[in-house]
């Protein structure tokens, strides 16, 4: 809450500022969703028809009636699920230990290393990452994917979980050693149901990393292990002017997401004064 | 973390040789031949130049704009919370899609935008077409998913603060700008660190963005780090000259680390 009361000015000046900035948020969506519905003529139409034209869910159909794209979708929705369990499993764990082992040889190195491998180009690991896995001979392959995107995902989650397990009192677990308990029955059944929200913040981030993940697919996938992205981003080589299905497509991606933006607002506020504020 | 060093050994090995993908496990080692020719090259350092531009513009136009959000969202008027919502939207949506989205309202020909600034008077723009305007489109677009990021984290910021000293400096006649000026832009000091530090990280690691919007071009006017890296290693097939870039890269991001001490050093005060 703002301590002062602005004036009627200012007031007004605050209503055309974000009126002007929701517009610009909420408009290149409104776009992309309306042109999802429009068949080939309207979307190129100039003057832009809004509101006044045929709706057709034609694009819908035909990308629902291909059965290379309804198996990215399919791959898409794997992809994220598995890699974002995985990252959780072992970034809980790992968080646990960085939150309650203050001092051992090398924190200083692991802290730094999840840092600088956080602000790393996911470019610089793409090129040995593609030779070493066709060498194996693990390209375009989903599971290797999930792999690779837990992978990739992992300093995030451990980053973020630390700080929510370093808020739980530490008495809570001694009372449970106390009784007798192991440090892995401490861990999920007195911890991780305390880090509750936490972990699942953390993971609805995680699950919108991987959803949204083009450069490792477009790397180490072809047609098997393809994703929603890639699938998306061969518009702009292939099929240039179609923008209709373009559309469609990208609006499979984003509206999810938003929905989601929604729904989580406030929990991101929340999550995000965490995770980026707090060490 | 040996996940991670494995491919980062292979990435430095390979950059030691002179490999490329039609004769896979061929070529021999060259010492530091890929690194002086690549690092040194024309193309390396023009791919800097552009990363940092598009970096600098991004802060300068992003953090300004988000912080007048974020303080307009924390008056709390009424119908703040709908406006709060559509603003953080664009955030978290697929870059590749948003990045799709925008270039076929940046087309030329058929494009809404050009058709919204000719019917208002100011002229088509050939937004992909020219360097200078390339360059703003990708600066564009990245904003419109950067300041929504940056609001919400001014937002908390914000939140975070106790109202009190804001409060006094009103009662001692400061108006509502000095207010802002000089008590809560200081207290806000941190929070904007924080800020800064992770446009900063953003800013090295964009790539679906340009790559969609732009692929780089028009020529390589666009084309930054990560793309040249990508164009070396996966169009031109050159593995070990695209290792060897990638691990100039990876060295650069080292420094990030010792900001980050900093910017947590400065907030734990």
């Amino acid at each position: 809450m703002s301590a002062i009361a602005p004036s009627k000015g200012s007031k007004v000046v605050a209503y055309a500022v974000l009126t002007i900035a929701a517009v610009a948020a909420l408009f290149p969506i409104f776009w992309t969703l309306s042109t999802s519905i429009k068949n080939r003529v309207d979307s190129f139409a100039i003057p832009p028809t809004f509101f006044d034209f045929e709706p057709t869910w034609a694009n819908y159909r035909n990308l629902f009636g291909d059965d290379l794209f309804v198996r990215f979708l399919v791959n898409t929705v794997i992809v994220t699920v598995v890699s974002t369990m995985m990252s959780l499993v072992i970034g809980s764990m790992t968080a646990y230990a960085l939150a309650r082992t203050r001092r051992f040889r090398g924190r200083r190195a692991l802290e730094a290393s999840l840092i600088v491998v956080r602000a790393m180009p996911g470019i610089v690991l793409m090129i040995p990452l593609f030779r070493l896995v066709l060498t194996l001979g693990l390209f375009d392959n989903i599971w290797v994917m999930c792999l690779v995107y837990a992978t990739v995902n992992l300093p995030f989650t451990v980053w973020v979980m630390t700080s929510f397990i370093d808020q739980i009192p530490y008495d809570l677990e001694e009372s449970a050693l106390v009784d007798g308990a192991g440090r892995w029955s401490v861990l999920f059944r007195v911890v991780l149901p305390v880090a509750a929200p936490g972990l699942a913040a953390t993971g609805i981030f995680v699950a919108l990393l991987a959803w949204n993940e083009f450069l490792i697919p477009v790397v180490i996938a072809d047609v098997n292990a393809k994703v929603l992205p890639v699938f998306i981003a061969g518009f702009i080589s292939a099929r240039t002017l179609d923008w209709g299905p373009m559309a469609a497509a990208s609006s499979l991606a984003i509206i999810p997401i938003a929905l989601l933006t929604v729904a989580m607002q406030r929990k991101l506020v929340a999550g995000l004064s965490q995770g980026a504020l707090k060490e | 973390m040996a996940l991670f060093a494995v491919p980062l050994a292979v990435g430095v090995y390979l950059s030691f040789r002179s490999e490329n993908l039609s004769s896979l496990g061929g070529g021999e080692f060259i010492g530091f031949e890929n690194y002086t020719r690549e690092v040194l090259s024309r193309d390396f350092v023009a791919a800097l130049r552009t990363t940092v531009l598009v970096m600098v513009i991004g802060m300068v136009v992003q953090l300004p704009l988000a912080l007048v959000l974020a303080v307009f969202l924390r008056w709390n008027l009424r119908g703040t919370r709908f406006y709060r919502s559509v603003l953080l939207l664009p955030m978290l949506l697929t870059p590749v899609a948003v990045g799709l989205m925008w270039r076929f309202m940046l087309n030329t020909d058929l494009g809404i935008i050009n058709w919204l600034l000719t019917e208002t008077g100011f002229g088509a723009v050939r937004w992909l077409g020219d360097p200078a305007s390339a360059i703003a489109a990708v600066v564009l677009v990245d904003s419109w998913q950067a300041v929504p990021f940056l609001m919400l984290l001014l937002l908390a910021g914000l939140a975070g603060l106790s109202g009190e000293p804001e409060a006094a400096a009103a009662v001692d006649g400061a108006n509502g700008f000095q207010v802002f000026r000089y008590v809560t832009l200081p207290m806000l000091k941190p929070v904007l660190l924080v800020a800064l530090m992770l446009r900063l990280i953003d800013g090295i690691k964009l790539f679906d963005t340009i790559f969609i919007v732009t692929g780089g071009g028009p020529g390589t006017a666009t084309q930054t780090l990560s793309l040249l890296d990508y164009r070396v290693g996966f169009t031109f097939l050159a593995t070990s000259r695209g290792a060897a870039i990638g691990v100039v890269l990876a060295l650069m991001t080292l420094p990030v680390y010792f900001i980050w001490r900093r910017v947590i050093g400065v907030e734990a005060r």
